[in-house]
């Protein structure tokens, strides 16, 4: 008799559950997703606070991403600092500060390639001293026009295990951003 | 039920004179009815021992008068005990009950083999309970024609000949398992527990449960309530060595001696697993863990009865994080690794992170049947529950959040009507509908929507001497209204009206005792579900792009498929072969389009477009049986399928590969203490899919499919008795030899290799009381 009322309680609790009717419509929210990209450049020694995007306001799909061409001046020195973006959701969140929360399992990536005049040094580091790269110093040379690889990798293992040595490319981390397929920031230097 | 031994025993008799009484008796099984046929009558002190013949009757002549103690044991049911005076001559009636898994019990004299013929196999007995503690896919994979889709080695779901997700209907105890089965890495929410029979139909019996079963239906049977005033528990364990998974089952049945018309069930299943190990490696984060119960309640009256079942289902599953994918280029970097990055290997823990699913279920039916007459009325009312979570890696450590958050609740309503047996004909008329509504949270990769169909079938069945034919017809009309609701606030609404119709016919020919044949032709259309019409968005899994189409029109299928079974005389001999061809045209299927990648800010994704063309997919599943000795039984089971783009002239993307299985098994003469003693050992070769689709057209996959592989598995079991429990021990290794392969169809392949060695140990223990 026990085992009858349990069975009973137990099922009059599952009628319960299961008549309880979710229609509601839910928030979308992605909130993981990265839209924009900013690289806000302070020049040292004063001078106009430059900014350059690289912006998919709709996410993945939808319209295609935008990637501006960076314009710097010859010689000089600039206080890089990376701030991302999620527009998709509203107030728009700006993931750089979670990345700046979790700065040992994320780390950018500053590929120069031929023909830009610019110098990439003093990346900010995680607490076990590894780069991270939220902040920089860009050095400019002379005039000239070329490319620059950016990527954000995330490390998804628990601990994140992110070493110095680790290459862009490396099967310890993922893709977050990466400037590659789009073709790269043109750095102008002019 | 085939076969019962019933044991006379003679107790305490006190010896008159008279010796020269009739003691006769008639056996059925009590669930089903049926006579048991070949039952064995013992008479013990002195031994007689007796058959039953076809009429499940049996007769002793010259038995003395005195008190006996009878017990009837059958393989497949419960002993049943009664205690009888004879005086005179006397007459019994016995109705057996199914024991609560009509599993396990080997006969060492009938064939092990196939059972199975034509369109309708099924998993019952021994080989589900080898089964146990493995998923409901891996159980029906067991089945010669059905293979698995996997996504590691936890997350699982069935292909019956190359086709499966929305495909194949799944009914879970009768009502139509609705949940988001879809995606490819979406396994039906079931616990393989519940059933006591996994049943494979093709043809005619499909019509009641949809118009759009293209690659078949599967039946997820419990066993019926008890019929005999008593109860009876069985527990079950098992434990795999490969990833410390352990699974307890229990399952509980009563019928009361006061109100035999009030019968019930409780059970439940409890099952953990850590990260999977391959042969070289471990890998992190591919642990499980599952918690199912089930209640059932039934009365039973002459002209009426009813049943009621709850069912709760809740499983956790880790997902590798070395497969979570940034973009294509991190896919083609991991792909070109031999294996994952060491920090996502070695860690041996029960602990789940990030990425993983949490996927609920819950089903409640009520069906009950009302006979008058030679009528019968079933009316049958679901409601199904579905929750699925999906967690994916986050950059904050506090985000407790689900990244995609699905909920779906779906009621049916199922009235038919059996009408009574004339001149031949027997069948079935029956009307059902279905509401459903789905709502999505976090990232979209399908719609809100409601959705609402109305169906109706007939089916009549004809048979005659040495034939038996069978047609059904059946029309379904759904509506689908979904809504997306943007991050800017804009909405867009498609909505969507799609009628289907489907039939079969189907023969069968029974050209003697041990030769039938079988043909059947079956049409079926198949709407498109919500995610073909209207997925957008990256696949993780897979670092695509998904993008649905709103075109897109019903598939439709016309399959036709023949069956010959032979046996031999003495029964030493048996093979079955299913041929078949299923001609679908608008086949729906994602044809990757590698010219058009979508850019993102994490890099490009190839785009994958629902697409419709026209397929041809043909095949065979050819079993025998062979009786080597009075105890050595070889059994193989070959499979093969060749699946056709017929519009492109190509072949199909991701389709099972052939494969063929060979299994010798030994059986042992029962002993004093154990019975039912087997040991099998099974060779499964998997040969390399070849047959893929060209990349004239650009790329269609980032890996070549994975060589063959062969395997060796092992099994053996043994019911051993302590007094009047019966305790059945099972032993069974799988992949002996620890070797190193990837499966075509698991979409690890592209990261990391299968599981290795897994021993595991399973025990049931039954328990059985029938009141006095």
């Amino acid at each position: 008799m026990k085992m009858k009322k349990i069975a009973l309680s137990v099922l009059m609790a599952g009628v319960l559950i299961t008549s309880c009717k979710k229609d509601k419509m839910k928030e979308p929210n992605e909130e993981e997703v990265i839209t924009t990209m900013i690289v806000k450049l302070t020049p040292v020694g004063g001078g106009a606070v430059l900014q350059y995007s690289f912006d998919d306001p709709d996410g993945p799909g939808g319209t295609a991403a935008i990637i501006q061409e960076i314009v710097l001046a010859p010689s000089r020195s600039y206080r890089a600092e990376v701030i991302l973006l999620n527009k998709t959701v509203s107030p728009v969140d700006t993931i750089s500060n979670e990345v700046a929360k979790e700065k040992d399992s994320h780390r950018f990536y500053y590929e120069v390639q031929a023909g830009a005049n610019v110098t990439v040094s003093n990346l900010d580091a995680d607490a076990n001293g590894v780069p991270v790269g939220l902040t920089s110093t860009w050095a400019t040379g002379t005039i000239s026009t070329g490319k620059m690889q950016i990527t954000l990798r995330h490390y998804p293992a628990v601990p994140p295990n992110k070493a110095v040595a680790d290459l862009v490319t490396s099967t310890k981390s993922g893709t977050d951003i990466s400037t590659v397929d789009i073709g790269g920031f043109t750095i102008k230097i002019q | 039920m085939l076969c019962a031994t019933l044991l006379l025993l003679l107790n305490g008799s006190s010896f008159s004179q008279v010796c020269s009484l009739n003691l006769s008796g008639h056996v059925v099984d009590s669930d089903t009815g049926e006579k048991l046929v070949n039952a064995t009558v013992t008479l013990l002190e002195p031994d007689r021992i007796i058959i039953t013949n076809e009429n499940g009757d049996f007769a002793f002549d010259n038995v003395c008068a005195g008190n006996y103690t009878i017990v009837i044991t059958h393989i497949s049911c419960d002993t049943v005990v009664r205690k009888i005076t004879l005086s005179k001559r006397l007459h019994l009636d016995f109705s057996l009950p199914h024991s609560l898994n009509t599993l396990g019990t080997v006969t060492v004299t009938g064939l092990r083999g196939i059972q199975n013929t034509g369109f309708k196999k099924e998993l019952s007995g021994k080989a589900l309970e080898e089964t146990k503690g493995l998923t409901l896919a891996e159980a029906l994979s067991k089945i010669n024609g059905v293979t698995m889709l996997q996504t590691g080695s936890t997350i699982s779901k069935p292909v019956i000949h190359g086709l499966h997700s929305s495909r194949i209907l799944i009914i879970n105890n009768g009502v139509r398992q609705e949940g988001q089965q879809w995606g490819n890495e979406h396994a039906p929410e079931i616990d393989p527990f519940i059933a006591d029979k996994l049943i494979v139909i093709k043809g005619v019996d499909e019509l009641k449960y949809g118009s759009d079963a293209i690659a078949g239906v599967i039946l997820v049977e419990p066993k019926p309530l008890r019929n005999t005033p008593g109860y009876a528990a069985e527990f079950n364990s098992a434990y795999f060595t490969n990833n410390r998974q352990y699974v307890v089952s229990g399952v509980w049945d009563q019928q009361l001696n006061r109100l035999p018309a009030l019968r019930y069930r409780i059970q439940g299943t409890f099952k953990k697993g850590a990260n999977a190990s391959t042969p070289n490696y471990r890998l992190n984060n591919t642990g499980n863990e599952e918690k199912n119960f089930s209640i059932t309640l039934g009365w039973k009256k002459e002209k009426f009865n009813t049943e009621l079942f709850y069912s709760y289902f809740d499983v956790k599953v880790g997902i590798f994080n070395g497969s979570h994918i940034g973009n294509l280029t991190d896919l083609q970097n991991a792909i070109a690794a031999e294996k994952p990055d060491d920090v996502f290997l070695g860690e041996n823990t029960y602990k789940i992170r990030r990425p993983y699913q949490d996927v609920s279920h819950q089903l409640l039916k009520l069906k009950s049947t009302i006979i008058k007459g030679e009528h019968k009325l079933n009316v049958l009312l679901g409601g199904q529950f579905n929750n699925r979570k999906e967690y994916d890696v986050v950059r904050s450590s506090s985000n407790t959040r689900p990244q995609l958050d699905l909920s779906i609740y779906t009621f049916s309503e199922d009235i038919n009507w059996e009408h009574p047996k004339r001149k031949n004909f027997n069948g079935v008329a029956g009307i059902s509908m279905m509401q459903q509504g789905n709502t999505y949270g976090g990232r979209y990769f399908i719609p809100n929507y409601f959705a609402y169909s109305f169906g109706g079938y007939f089916i009549e069945k004809w048979s005659m001497h040495k034939w038996e034919l069978q047609a059904g017809i059946r029309y379904d009309n759904k509506t689908i209204n979904t809504t997306r609701l943007r991050f800017n606030s804009s909405i867009i609404n498609y909505d969507f009206n799609f009628s289907t119709v489907a039939s079969s016919f189907n023969t069968i020919y029974k050209a003697t005792e041990l030769l039938k044949l079988n043909l059947n032709i079956s049409l079926a259309n198949r709407a498109p579900y919500v995610n073909e019409l209207l997925s957008d968005g990256i696949h993780h899994g897979t670092a695509t792009y998904e993008k649905g189409d709103i075109t897109l029109k019903p598939e439709k299928s016309t399959n036709i498929s023949g069956g010959v079974n032979f046996q031999n005389k003495q029964k030493t001999f048996q093979i079955d072969l299913l041929l078949y061809v299923n001609s679908i045209s608008d086949f729906i299927y994602q044809q990757p389009r590698p010219l058009n990648p979508v850019l993102t800010i994490a890099g490009a994704f190839p785009l994958i477009e629902y697409r419709q063309t026209n397929a041809l997919l043909s095949g065979f599943d050819l079993s025998s049986s062979v009786k080597l000795l009075s105890n050595m039984e070889w059994q193989s089971k070959l499979s093969v399928l060749n699946a056709r783009n017929t519009s492109l002239n190509d072949w199909l993307i991701l389709m099972p590969a052939n494969r063929l299985s060979n299994e010798v098994s030994f059986s042992f003469k029962n002993g004093k203490t154990n019975s039912n003693s087997y040991i099998a050992v099974e060779l499964l070769n998997v040969m390399q899919q070849k047959n893929i689709p060209g990349e004239t057209n650009g790329k269609q996959d980032y890996k070549a499919p994975p060589g063959a592989y062969n395997l060796i598995n092992l099994n053996a079991s043994s019911a051993l008795s302590f007094g009047k429990t019966k305790i059945t021990i099972g032993i069974a290794i799988r992949n002996v030899l620890n070797t190193v392969y990837r499966d075509y169809l698991n979409s690890m392949r592209y990261f990391a290799d299968e599981m290795g060695r897994n021993i595991s140990v399973r025990v049931k223990i039954p328990f059985n009381h029938v009141y006095q």
